[in-house]
């Protein structure tokens, strides 16, 4: 076989009970038997029925715009335009933080007032006593448009004379790096290899769209049950309601999946204006088509690379341009941008370097958070250039990697030094070994296989100083609940801290109950993303266990007259290690702890690295706590009279410091490359002059079960995060190397590289003739 | 979604009575899984639905003087475990293991696909190669259409609205043929045909072809038939240079349109290639007699 398995540094993982087993998800029954209440699930008495009335231009001055028809209709007990809510703005920028060029007009208003910047923005808010009274309100909406002149692709926009999405011009941020000497760098190549690569704009689909219901109390408090990646939202609600932050409150539920589309504020303040304005009960539920139109998108970029190299494989130095499309408004545009921009020469050594990067207002739907969040746009190119580097050089892909893969206290593009351990090869060669021997090839069909490496970083950005909160408490029984402001997206994530707890606190993993994405009443854990859960709150869970456990080990020291090194916690009782007959349940445990007047509960605070910005001349500085390292291999066929691409095997090998639940990981790897390896196959939401080409599932294509192998995850464990018990992070690293995987498998069935994502059939057909004419 | 009123009758002469009296008020519902959809997208706005599928007529597959019948009825999922059709409609099983999911398949009626007349209809290819014929019945009476003038365009057929499609029948395929379906799509579960095509040759004694039909999705206002390449074929030895003469001849046949799922220039070339390899492949199955 031609990859072997690069053998593993000695690693020692303390033995664990709870931790690193594949327990059943304290929310899988729930799941599987179809229990599990989401947020579109609800109704209340009294209840009204929202609905949103939309543009169907993506460029325009709104002319006329006459509601009064819908108000008259019976049955409407409100209609909302911009003229009720002056100034109310969605504000998505941490002010100053995320490199955001100009803040004053750019955010997106809650409901636009005179100009649409894109097709599907929202105009008007109808609540009505039954979604059919609601639907036919919208219909009675009047509205002229002066249509303006738009602008729908990001290199156009950045021409003098171009259409200007707002003032002064549709430069919405910007970022470079620069490292070393570039100049310099390149004199020394042996030779330069230049590319250009794209991607398209890409739909979360997640399978449950955005819902929710609000409703006000006696104390005019408004509550919101809805699907969020982000309880903190409740204070940009309450800006734009004007209502002081106490008035909000977000009950988040269960999601049906998140992605980066729920990170931006989706229903929930549609919601909250609803319930405000008519003091009832309100439920919104997008369909699937509205979800599409109303929701952010991924950032297409298109990047193009210079790299300098020698003859043996080093990087001498790389020039990289990047061109991302913010769509209307900006939202997250900025910071993902940043991302893309941190790693735009990937996991390797490259001592001169020089990026920069541009985020480009145009009339197309806004983009935003998506899995990856940048950094994923940037391994599709930087992974298929380290190729086309091996091919010109005429050297393996992997040697060429091997060449330049940072290490363990090497430092990244913006000078960072990596702490963690840093398996880059660990991964890749583990990855091509598992894919096995290469399947033979029949009359038209070629096979090929390929692999991507990649880094991602888990946990936000340094400078934002980012915190998250846990409560964790005792009963008198023995059981323990965890309080903790984390949403649940479905990866997880409440189980895992729950588990982490039970470890801590030998309370068994049954005997847990956890309140979680509630921004009352659970502490505030931060949003779930940027792969930040497991680390920052799982943190938080650890912390606030361990100084239980210090009480209760106390206690039991004074009880058993042993000393704490000889006690342990696990199975519900607390016992004496040398002679474990010797033990005391929990529920024993806990009341007499109690009786003393003992603390069993507590509220942690758990903190990232905090950090200063980097410089904005040079982008140096560190950045992210840590970075998450692997690989993704595939093996395709593809037929080369129809350019029809089959997956045959798909292998996904990731440090992911420390497995808290190992199926749950698995999980993590097979459904984030599943996303990619769609990325890289079939998903694009086609948008022609700013309007979807792929309304709804039946246009817009994900893969089925019949497109996909199962990808095989291979756990590695380092133990060297910075996560509770080592952990790093798995959610949004799973999905990055699988679409440049594929990219780079089907480069090496057919010879000719597609360098625009998707791959579909007839770009395949069109680059295996252009490779025949040329 | 509107409200609408829904019928139920219990037997076909109710149906066709309720029909008779209404149409075209009142719409026939199958499975649904175009009515329901439409309805959601609003493209169409329906007064009165009657659902079919109390009506035991409709189901069911029959062997019938050297003919198989099926129910309109029939659902995809059927197709794919039903004995008879095991043997004597092979093509339009392949056709139903390809065609959407395994949830819309147990809804999908072969009957709805084909009122539904859509140009990439997945049942349509092997109907028109396996010769088949439509039966129509209204109060007035039955009459039967071939398939190959049952459909007429987009979403358009010959059946008048106070006519419920009551079954489908074909002769069983003789004993030295054989024929194949296959769809290219943009997946390969649940998705909608770019293009598609069905294949149906017999071979004669000397092992000429004797007759060879060759049907086409997905790349016209109806499934059609490729008539100038089926000619060439017969009489003749099913060698690859007479094949691939076929394969282009059928491209020729074609006017496919450019949409978000494909170009006609795509369709066109992708025509070649499918009845190229459907016929290769048919030839060869079709075992010399002993
Ligand atoms: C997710 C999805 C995937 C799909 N994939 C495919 C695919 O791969 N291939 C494909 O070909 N189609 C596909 N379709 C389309 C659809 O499933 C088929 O056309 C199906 O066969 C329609 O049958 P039905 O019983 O659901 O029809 P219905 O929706 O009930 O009816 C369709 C039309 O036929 C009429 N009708 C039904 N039965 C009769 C009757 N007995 N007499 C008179 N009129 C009648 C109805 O009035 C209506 O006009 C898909 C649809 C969906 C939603």
């Amino acid at each position: 076989m031609k990859y072997k398995a690069k053998p593993l540094p000695p690693v020692e993982l303390p033995d664990l009970r709870v931790v690193g087993k594949p327990l059943r998800r304290v929310d899988a029954l729930g799941k599987a038997v179809g229990s599990t209440v989401y947020a579109g699930d609800f109704s209340m008495p009294n209840m009204l029925h929202g609905k949103v009335f939309r543009s169907s231009q993506p460029s325009a001055r709104i002319k006329r715009l006459d509601v009064s028809k819908a108000r008259e209709l019976p049955g409407v007990i409100c209609v909302l335009t911009a003229k009720d809510l002056p100034d109310a703005k969605l504000v998505t920028d941490m002010p100053g933080q995320t490199g955001q060029k100009r803040r004053a007009g750019t955010d997106a208003p809650v409901l636009a007032s005179e100009v649409i910047r894109y097709r599907g923005e929202p105009i008007a808010l109808v609540a009505a006593e039954t979604l059919d009274i609601a639907e036919q309100a919208l219909e009675r909406i009047e509205i002229e448009y002066d249509t303006l002149p738009g602008v729908y692709d990001p290199l156009e926009a950045m021409k003098p004379g171009a259409p200007v999405v707002y003032e002064p011009d549709n430069i919405v941020a910007t970022w470079k790096i620069r490292k070393g000497d570039v100049q310099a760098g390149m004199a020394m190549a042996d030779m330069i290899i230049e590319n250009t690569f794209s991607v398209p704009f890409v739909d979360h689909a997640y399978l449950e769209p955005e819902a929710g219901m609000a409703w006000m109390d006696d104390q005019n408090v408004i509550h919101i049950r809805v699907c969020t990646q982000v309880v903190e939202h409740f204070r940009s609600i309450a800006r734009a309601l004007g209502v002081p932050q106490n008035k909000i409150h977000i009950q988040g539920t269960f999601l049906g999946g998140g992605f980066g589309g729920k990170e931006d504020i989706t229903v929930e303040i549609f919601l909250a204006l609803l319930a405000k304005y008519t003091h009832r009960p309100v439920r919104l539920a997008y369909s699937r088509e509205e979800s599409i139109m109303a929701h952010s998108k991924r950032h297409p970029f298109i990047i193009t690379h210079h790299t300098g190299v020698k003859r043996n494989g080093r990087i001498t130095a790389a020039e990289i341009e990047m061109i991302s499309d913010a769509g209307a408004y900006p939202y997250l545009s900025p910071y993902v941008l940043l991302y893309a921009t941190v790693t735009a020469c990937g996991p390797y050594r490259v001592e001169h370097l020089k990026v920069d990067s541009t985020s480009v207002a145009t009339n197309n739907p806004f983009t935003s958070a998506f899995r990856g969040f940048g950094a994923a746009q940037a391994c599709v190119a930087y992974e298929q250039q380290m190729d086309e580097i091996a091919k010109a050089l005429d050297m393996d892909p992997l040697d060429v990697r091997r060449a330049n893969y940072l290490s363990t206290g090497d430092r990244n593009a913006t000078g960072q030094q990596m702490k963690s351990a840093v398996w880059l090869e660990e991964t890749a060669t583990r990855a091509l070994e598992t894919l096995g021997e290469k399947t033979s090839e029949c009359g038209p069909i070629k096979v090929g296989q390929g692999f991507a490496s990649y880094m991602q970083s888990y946990g936000r950005i340094t400078w934002f100083h980012d915190t998250s909160r846990a409560w964790v408490g005792l009963e008198l029984d023995g059981t323990a609940v965890i309080r903790c402001g984390v949403p649940d997206l479905g990866g997880g994530q409440v189980n895992t801290l729950c588990q982490i707890a039970s470890e801590v606190l030998g309370v068994p993993l049954e005997n847990f109950i956890i309140y979680s994405t509630d921004s009352a009443l659970t502490p505030l854990a931060g949003t779930t993303t940027a792969t930040r859960q497991l680390y920052m709150s799982g943190s938080a869970v650890h912390q606030a266990a361990s100084e239980i456990r210090r009480v209760l080990l106390e206690y039991a020291q004074l009880h058993f007259e042993q000393d704490i090194e000889n006690l342990e916690l696990a199975d519900g009782k607390v016992y004496v290690k040398s002679d474990p007959e010797n033990f005391l349940p929990l529920a024993e445990l806990t009341k007499m702890c109690a009786a003393e007047g003992l603390p069993l509960s507590n509220l942690a605070l758990f903190k990232a690295p905090f950090t200063d910005p980097i410089d904005p001349e040079t982008g140096q500085g560190d950045i992210f706590p840590d970075f998450t390292f692997g690989a993704h291999a595939v093996e395709v066929a593809v037929d080369t009279e129809t350019g029809e691409i089959t997956l045959l095997k798909s292998v996904g090998c990731h440090d992911v410091g420390r497995a808290i639940n190992p199926i749950a990981v698995e999980g993590q790897i097979q459904g984030g490359s599943t996303q990619g390896l769609g990325y890289a196959l079939m998903e694009e939401v086609q948008v022609v002059e700013g309007v979807i080409q792929t309304p709804s599932l039946s246009e817009y294509l994900i893969p089925t079960s019949r497109d996909l192998p199962t990808t095989k995850a291979i756990i590695l464990e380092s133990g060297t995060g910075l996560g509770p018990f080592g952990a790093k992070g798995i959610g949004e690293p799973s999905l990055t190397p699988a679409a440049p995987a594929v990219a780079n498998a089907l480069t090496n069935a057919l010879g000719v590289r597609i360098k625009d994502l998707p791959l579909t059939p007839e770009k395949v057909l069109a680059a295996i003739e252009e490779a025949k004419n040329a | 979604m509107p409200e609408f009123d829904l019928l139920m009758p219990q037997t076909l002469p109710e149906a066709l009575e309720m029909l008779g009296d209404r149409a075209p008020d009142l719409t026939p519902l199958a499975g649904g899984t175009n009515v329901i959809v439409y309805m959601r997208e609003d493209r169409h706005r329906y007064k009165m639905l009657m659902d079919l599928t109390r009506l035991n007529e409709l189901h069911g597959v029959r062997r019938e003087d050297g003919h198989l019948v099926l129910g309109s009825a029939t659902t995809i999922a059927e197709l794919l475990t039903d004995p008879l059709i095991a043997e004597h409609g092979a093509l339009l099983r392949q056709a139903a293991a390809v065609f959407a999911s395994p949830l819309v398949r147990n809804r999908a009626t072969v009957g709805g696909n084909l009122v539904d007349a859509s140009p990439a209809a997945d049942t349509a290819p092997p109907l028109l190669v396996m010769n088949a014929e439509v039966e129509l019945a209204s109060q007035k009476g039955v009459r039967r259409v071939p398939m190959d003038e049952f459909m007429v365009g987009v979403n358009e057929t010959l059946r008048q609205p106070e006519e419920l499609l009551v079954s489908i029948r074909w002769p069983l395929p003789a004993t030295r043929s054989a024929g194949g379906f296959s769809k290219i799509g943009l997946r390969k579960g649940a998705v909608c045909s770019v293009v598609s095509a069905a294949v149906m040759v017999e071979k004669d004694e000397d092992g000429l072809c004797q007759s060879a039909r060759i049907a086409l999705g997905a790349v016209a206002t109806r499934p059609i038939r490729a008539y100038a390449a089926e000619e060439i074929l017969v009489g003749q030895p099913l060698k690859p240079q007479i094949i691939d003469l076929a394969g282009q001849l059928s491209a020729e046949t074609v006017k496919p349109i450019d949409d978000i799922r494909g170009s006609a220039d795509y369709r066109r070339r992708m025509v070649e290639v499918l009845v190229r390899r459907l016929l290769s492949r048919a030839a060869q199955e079709i075992v010399p007699r002993e």
